[in-house]
C-alpha cells in the first residue's frame, strides 16, 4: 500500500487553533515495520505530497478523489522504472523538497494541525508507551553494541572539537586559551571526516545484513533455475538471502533486476557446454555477456557479484567435468564456477560454501572488523555530518562563528543517531578542559 | 487632582536633578522621600542595581506609575564589582537592552574610557563590544536618567515585607502581591506589581578570611531579612545558595606598570547604543589596560592560607568561569593565570585587578599581590571579599519573569541565579516591561530564544534552572548567526515599539529608517547582476574564486566573498549604490550571514511554534489521567515546564522518554505526547 496524505486540520477530533507551521517541507517514512513484510505502508506528508503522488503513481492528470483507494503501478519518479504495484490513498489538505521524517514528526504535525484530540492522544500515549518500552530496550541494546560505541565515540570527539572552538570564541580574548587549540581541532575534524567517509563507503554491507541480500538467479530456459531455487530450502547464511526468480522472457526487465542485485547466480546447463574444455571459457564469456547487463553498467563478468552455476553435472562425463574445472580455475577473467547437480545434489555442498563466503563478503561479518552501517537513516545523517564538517574548513580562517556552525550542525546530525547534545554539555567540556578565570 | 500631583512631582524631580549636580541628593531625598511619595503605585521596584534601574525605567516607559525603592540613592547605578560593560555574549545583551530602549548601552557610551570590540578576527556574529567604565560617570548617567524619567519616583528605604493577598481566581497562582511595607514600620505602599531585584542581599553574608558578617555588599546596610522570610515562608519558594567574590582594589601609584603589558583600546571607539554615533570619551582620551600574570609564589600563598579561608571551604556553588584566584589555583595547579589591571575611571587613583577575586585575610591578600612582579610594592585600598547569598530557583518563574505562584511578583538579576551586569540589566528590563503590562492589565509577553539573547537567557533560566551563577556565552544561543550585535535594533526595536510599548518614538523612527534603508540597499545590490568575467573587469582586483563560476552573480552574491567590500561594489556602480555608504559594514555582514540564517529559519519556526504552546503552571501532573511513568510525573511536577518547547532538555536525564503535556488553550484540556517515543510509531 502506498499511502499519500497531507497534514491538515481535520473535521475529526478536537481542532486546535495553532499557526500552520513546520509544514514547509515534505517528509516521508516507512510507517510499517522494517524487514520482510507482506504489506508495507509509506506515508508522505507535506505540500509536495500531491506532486509525489502524481509522479510516482503515474497520475498525469487529476488527483484521485480524496480517501479513495486506487490500485496503481508505482514507479521511480526519475527513471520511471516500476517499483511495485500498490494502493494509493490521497488525503487532501487545505494547505516542495522531501526528506525522511524525524523522531515523532508525524505525531507532532498531527498535533499542530489539530488532528489529535484528548482521548486519541491518551490512547496514543498508552500505545507508544507499551510499544516503545520494548523498542527502547531494543534500540538501547543496539546502541550498546559496537556500532553504538563507534557513533558515541565520534559524537564525543565532535563535542570536544565544538567545545574547543566555542572556548576559543567565548574566552580566548580574556583567558589563556592556547593558540594550538584550533590547530588540534583542524586535525581532529579532518580525522573524523576520513573515518566517517570510510564508514560510509562500506557498500551498504550493514544495511544488507539488516534487510537481506538481493540474489538473482538468471539463465537460459531449462538451465535449472527453478531446480536450484528448490534445492536449497535452507538459507546458506543467517537467513539473509532472498531469491526472486527471473524467467528468460522479459529480458530487459531481467537485466534491470540483475543490475540492482547484490549477487547474481548465472545457471548454465552443463550439457550445453562445448565438449572441448579449452573452448568452455570463451563459451561462458559469451554466455555471460548475453545474460548480464553491459559492462558500462558497472557489471563485468569478473565482478565478484556473479557466480556461475554449471548445473546438470550428473549428465556430463566425469572426466570431461574434471578437465573443464581445471581449465576454469586458471581463468582469472571469469567468475567462480561450481559444477553441481540439482537432481542428485552432487556438488551442492561446495556450491553452498562458495555462496556463503560470497554473502559474508557482501554483508560484512558483524562479529569482526569495523562495524557497518545498519540503517539508511543513519547513512543520511552521517553524510550530512560530513558535509557540515566541510563548512568548518571552508570558514575556519574567514569567520570562526560560521566555522563553528558547521561543527555544530555536524553534531546535530550525529546527535539524531546518538541523542541530542545541548549547550550545557559543551560548556561542561569547556570548563573541564580549560581554566576559565574571568 | 492629577495635575496637582504631576506638578508636585515634577517640582521634586527638578529639585532632585538640581541637587544631584551638587552631589547632595542622598541627604535631601532620604529626609524628604516619603513626604513626596504616594501610597499607591502601578509598579514598585525594589533595588537600584542594574536590574532594578532597567526595570523601573522600562515600567515607566510603558506608562506605569513606578516607584523605585533603594537602600541608598547614592548607590543607584553603582558598579559594585568590575568597572566594565559588555564582552563576548554580554555585549550582545547590552546591544539588545539598548534596542529595547534600556539604559545600560547609553550609560556605557557616556562612561566608557576604553572601548574595544573583542573577537574582531572571529566573525561579526561573535564580536563582543566591551568598554572599561568610569564608575562615577556611569552612576551619574544612570541617576540623572532615572530622575528625569516621567512617572518614576525614587525612594530611599529598606523593604521589610512583601504584602500578599488572595489570588485573582481567574488566573493561576496561590497569592497576589499587593505592595510592600518599609522597615521603618510606616504605612504600607500599595501596587499592582512588584519587581524584586535584591541582588546578593537575600540572606547575604560577607566572607573575608575567617570572619563572616551579614550583608550583600561591603559598606552597605544589612540584608533584607524580612523579604527572605516572605519569599521562603509565606510564598513557599524554593531557594538555593550561590557565592561570588570581588578582588581587592589597588592604589594605582603603587603599581609598577612598566612590568605589565600595555593593552591599548580600539583607535576608534564603537558605541554600544544604536542612538549614538560616538562616545563621550574622545578616542585620544581613552585609558589603557595592563596585562600581567600570576607566579608560583601566588600559588604558594593560596595553599598556605586555605585553612584561614572560610569562603573557599564552604560548599555553596560558585561559578566555574569566574572563580576566585584561590579556586583557580587549587583546580588548575602549576599554571600561569592572567591578571588584567583595569582603570577605575578618569580621575580614580585605583586599579581593578580582574582575575584576582579573593577571600583570604587582608594581610595575606597583600602578600599574594606582591608575589606578582608588577605589584611587588602594591598597596590595597579595599580588600577583596566573598559573598554568599540566596537565590530563588528560577524554574519557579514564567517566561515573563513572574513568580508562577504569586500574581504580580517579578524577579530579576542575581536573585534568579545569574551573574553579571548585562544579565541583570536584560532581566530587569523584561521584568519591568511585564510588571508594567500586568499593572496596566495587558497580557504578559515572552521573548523567543530564536529572536534574542535576552530570550535565550530567560528561557534557560525558567526552563532549565541554574546550578551555578548563570552567565551568558555566545555558545548558549543556537541561532548565534542571526542573533548578532549588529542587527539587534532590527530584531527588537520595531517589536519593542509596536507590541511591547517600551520603546520611544524617536528610537523607533530611527530603527525603521535603518531597516528600510538596508532593505533598499539589499535590493539595489541584488539588482546589479553580471557574469563573473564582467565583475572581474569592473572590480579591477583579481578574485580567484570567480574563475570557477559560470553563471551570473548579483552584487549581493559577490559581497559574500571574503575579499569583496561594499565600497568596491559601490565604486563599480556608484549611481545605484553610493547612497548606501552609511550601511556598508552592516550590508557586508548581512550578505555573508543571510544564507546561513535562511538555512536555520525552519528550525527557528519549529522552536517558535513550540514556544507558543504554553502549559498551565498549576497542572496536576501526579494525577493526570494519561499514561506516564511515575518518574516522568515527578520530573514534570518538579520542573513545571512553561511551554511544550522541545528545545528544552527539562527531562534530559531520561532522554529516551520525552513527555510533553499540552494545554489546549480554551478548554484546558490536557494532552500527552511522548515525543521521542512517538518516533518509533512512525517507523
Amino acid at each position: 500500500i502506498f499511502f499519500v496524505h497531507r497534514a491538515s486540520p481535520s473535521a475529526r477530533g478536537l481542532c486546535i487553533p495553532t499557526r500552520a507551521v513546520c509544514d514547509a517541507e515534505t517528509i516521508f517514512a516507512l510507517s510499517s515495520g522494517h524487514g520482510r513484510c507482506g504489506v508495507a505502508v509509506v506515508r508522505v506528508s507535506g505540500p509536495a505530497s500531491s506532486m509525489v503522488l502524481r509522479n510516482m503513481a503515474g497520475l498525469t492528470q487529476a488527483l484521485p478523489p480524496p480517501r479513495t483507494a486506487l490500485l496503481r503501478r508505482i514507479t521511480d519518479p526519475k527513471s520511471k522504472e516500476l517499483l511495485d504495484r500498490g494502493l494509493v490513498l490521497w488525503f487532501k489538505g487545505s494547505l516542495e523538497g522531501v526528506r525522511p521524517a524525524e523522531a515523532g514528526e508525524f505525531t507532532r504535525r498531527a498535533f499542530h494541525a489539530g488532528k489529535l484530540g484528548l482521548t486519541e492522544v491518551e490512547g496514543l500515549g498508552d500505545l507508544i508507551h507499551a510499544e516503545t518500552e520494548a523498542q527502547r530496550r531494543q534500540a538501547l541494546r543496539q546502541m550498546d553494541g559496537e556500532l553504538g560505541r563507534l557513533y558515541q565515540d565520534w559524537s564525543y570527539r565532535l563535542k570536544r572539537c565544538l567545545a574547543h572552538v566555542e572556548a576559543f570564541i567565548d574566552f580566548s580574548e580574556d583567558e589563556l586559551i592556547e593558540d594550538g587549540v584550533l590547530n588540534q581541532v583542524d586535525s581532529s575534524v579532518r580525522q573524523l571526516e576520513t573515518e566517517i567517509e570510510r564508514h560510509l563507503k562500506d557498500e551498504r554491507r550493514g544495511e544488507r545484513l539488516r534487510t537481506g541480500v538481493q540474489v538473482v538467479i538468471a539463465g537460459a530456459t531449462n538451465a535449472g533455475k527453478s531446480s536450484l531455487l528448490n534445492t536449497h530450502r535452507v538459507p546458506p547464511s543467517r537467513g539473509t538471502t532472498r531469491r526472486p526468480l527471473v524467467e528468460r522472457e522479459g529480458v530487459r526487465r531481467a537485466r534491470q533486476r540483475v543490475e540492482q542485485a547484490d549477487l547474481t547466480l548465472v545457471v548454465v546447463d552443463s550439457t550445453q557446454l562445448p565438449p572441448d574444455p579449452q573452448l568452455v571459457a570463451a563459451f561462458l564469456q559469451q554466455h555471460l555477456s548475453t545474460v548480464l547487463p553491459s559492462p558500462e553498467a558497472g557489471m563485468t563478468a569478473a565482478s565478484d557479484k556473479v557466480l556461475l552455476v554449471l548445473n546438470k553435472s550428473d549428465l556430463v562425463p566425469e572426466e570431461q567435468r574434471e578437465r573443464t574445472e581445471g581449465e576454469l580455475r586458471e581463468r582469472p577473467g571469469l567468475p567462480p564456477a561450481c559444477f553441481l547437480s540439482c537432481s542428485t545434489s552432487t556438488g551442492l555442498e561446495d556450491f553452498l560454501t562458495v555462496l556463503q563466503s560470497r554473502v559474508k563478503t557482501l554483508c560484512g561479518d558483524p562479529l569482526s572488523g569495523a562495524p557497518s552501517l545498519t540503517q539508511a537513516r543513519h547513512r543520511a545523517h552521517l553524510q550530512q555530518s560530513v558535509q557540515a564538517l566541510n563548512q568548518y574548513h571552508q570558514y575556519r580562517d574567514q569567520d570562526l562563528a560560521l566555522a563553528a556552525e558547521g561543527v555544530r550542525l555536524a553534531l546535530t546530525h550525529l546527535g539524531r543517531i546518538t541523542g541530542r547534545v545541548g549547550a550545557e554539555e559543551i560548556l561542561d567540556i569547556i570548563f573541564r578542559d580549560f581554566c576559565i578565570g574571568k | 487632582h492629577s495635575d496637582m500631583r504631576a506638578v508636585g512631582k515634577w517640582t521634586w524631580l527638578t529639585l532632585k536633578l538640581h541637587l544631584l549636580r551638587h552631589n547632595v541628593l542622598s541627604f535631601v531625598s532620604s529626609r524628604t522621600g516619603s513626604d513626596f511619595t504616594r501610597r499607591q503605585y502601578d509598579v514598585i521596584v525594589v533595588g537600584g542595581g542594574h536590574a532594578g534601574t532597567e526595570a523601573a525605567a522600562a515600567a515607566a516607559r510603558l506608562g506605569a506609575e513606578t516607584l523605585l525603592i533603594t537602600q541608598k540613592i547614592m548607590t543607584i547605578g553603582a558598579l559594585s564589582c568590575n568597572p566594565s560593560l559588555g564582552g563576548v555574549g554580554k555585549g550582545q545583551l547590552v546591544r539588545e537592552v539598548d534596542a529595547l530602549d534600556g539604559l545600560c548601552g547609553r550609560a556605557g557610551d557616556a562612561a566608557g574610557v576604553h572601548f574595544s570590540i573583542l573577537n574582531r578576527s572571529k566573525g561579526p556574529a561573535v564580536w563582543g563590544p566591551r568598554a572599561q567604565l568610569d564608575r562615577e560617570r556611569y552612576r551619574q548617567f544612570i541617576q540623572s536618567e532615572l530622575l528625569s524619567t516621567p512617572r518614576l519616583t525614587v525612594l530611599e528605604g529598606s523593604v521589610d515585607e512583601l504584602l500578599v493577598s488572595q489570588p485573582n481566581p481567574e488566573e493561576p497562582g496561590h497569592h497576589r502581591v499587593t505592595g510592600i511595607r518599609l522597615v521603618d514600620g510606616s504605612h504600607p505602599i500599595l501596587s499592582s506589581s512588584v519587581v524584586l531585584t535584591t541582588g546578593t542581599f537575600l540572606s547575604g553574608s560577607l566572607f573575608m578570611g575567617q570572619t563572616t558578617s551579614p550583608g550583600g555588599r561591603m559598606g552597605d546596610a544589612q540584608s533584607c531579612a524580612g523579604l527572605s522570610y516572605t519569599l521562603k515562608e509565606t510564598l513557599g519558594l524554593r531557594v538555593g545558595r550561590l557565592r561570588t567574590g570581588t578582588p581587592p582594589r589597588i592604589v594605582k601609584e603603587s603599581v609598577d606598570l612598566s612590568l605589565a603589558q600595555l593593552q591599548a583600546p580600539d583607535k576608534q571607539p564603537t558605541p554600544f547604543s544604536f542612538l549614538n554615533t560616538h562616545t563621550r570619551c574622545k578616542p585620544e582620551e581613552q585609558l589603557p589596560c595592563y596585562l600581567t600574570h600570576t607566579t608560583p609564589g601566588v600559588e604558594r600563598v593560596v595553599r598556605e592560607s586555605v585553612h584561614l579561608n572560610c569562603h573557599i571551604q564552604q560548599d555553596a556553588k560558585g561559578p566555574r568561569y569566574c572563580p576566585s584566584i584561590e579556586s583557580r589555583v587549587l583546580r588548575f595547579p602549576g599554571r600561569r593565570h592572567q591578571v588584567w589591571l583595569e582603570p577605575e575611571g578618569l580621575t580614580s587613583d585605583l586599579l581593578y585587578p580582574q582575575g584576582l577575586s579573593m577571600t583570604m585575610p587582608p594581610e595575606l591578600q597583600l602578600r599574594l599581590l606582591r608575589e606578582i612582579p608588577a605589584l611587588h610594592r602594591a598597596e590595597i585600598r579595599t580588600p577583596g571579599y566573598g559573598v554568599q547569598y540566596d537565590f530563588v530557583c528560577p524554574t519557579q518563574l514564567t517566561p515573563s519573569l513572574q513568580v508562577k505562584s504569586t500574581q504580580g511578583l517579578f524577579l530579576a538579576g542575581q536573585i534568579n541565579g545569574t551573574t553579571g551586569y548585562e544579565e541583570a540589566a536584560a532581566q530587569g528590563l523584561w521584568a519591568g516591561v511585564n510588571a508594567g503590562r500586568t499593572a496596566l492589565s495587558l497580557p504578559p509577553m515572552a521573548l523567543s530564544r530564536t529572536q534574542s539573547y535576552i530570550g535565550v537567557l530567560i528561557d534557560d533560566l525558567v526552563g532549565r534552572g541554574v546550578t551555578e551563577p548563570y552567565r551568558m556565552f555566545t555558545s548558549r544561543a543556537e541561532f548565534r548567526t542571526y542573533l548578532r550585535p549588529d542587527n539587534a535594533d532590527l530584531r527588537l526595536t520595531p517589536r519593542g515599539f509596536e507590541e511591547v510599548g517600551c520603546v520611544t518614538l524617536r528610537r523607533y523612527k530611527k530603527a525603521v529608517s535603518v531597516r528600510d534603508g538596508l532593505q533598499e540597499a539589499l535590493m539595489a545590490l541584488q539588482s546589479v547582476a553580471l557574469s563573473s568575467t564582467r565583475w572581474r573587469e569592473k572590480l579591477v582586483c583579481s578574485l580567484t574564486l570567480l574563475y570557477h563560476v559560470s553563471f551570473s552573480l548579483s552584487g549581493l552574491d559577490l559581497l559574500q566573498y571574503k575579499d569583496v567590500s561594499f565600497e568596491m561594489l559601490a565604486s563599480a556602480f556608484p549611481e545605484c549604490l553610493s547612497q548606501y555608504f552609511e550601511y556598508s559594514q552592516r550590508l557586508k555582514i548581512e550578505a555573508v550571514y543571510r544564507p546561513h540564517c535562511e538555512k536555520q529559519s525552519r528550525e527557528m519556526e519549529r522552536i517558535r511554534s513550540e514556544e507558543s504552546l504554553s502549559l498551565p503552571s498549576d497542572m496536576d501532573y501526579l494525577s493526570l489521567p494519561v499514561s506516564l511513568s511515575q518518574e516522568v510525573r515527578e520530573i514534570l511536577d518538579r520542573v513545571r515546564p512553561n511551554t511544550v518547547s522541545l528545545s528544552k532538555t527539562t527531562t534530559n536525564h531520561i532522554s529516551t522518554v520525552y513527555a510533553i503535556l499540552v494545554k489546549c488553550y480554551k478548554y484546558l484540556q490536557i494532552m500527552c505526547l511522548i515525543d521521542k517515543l512517538g518516533y518509533f510509531l512512525c517507523q
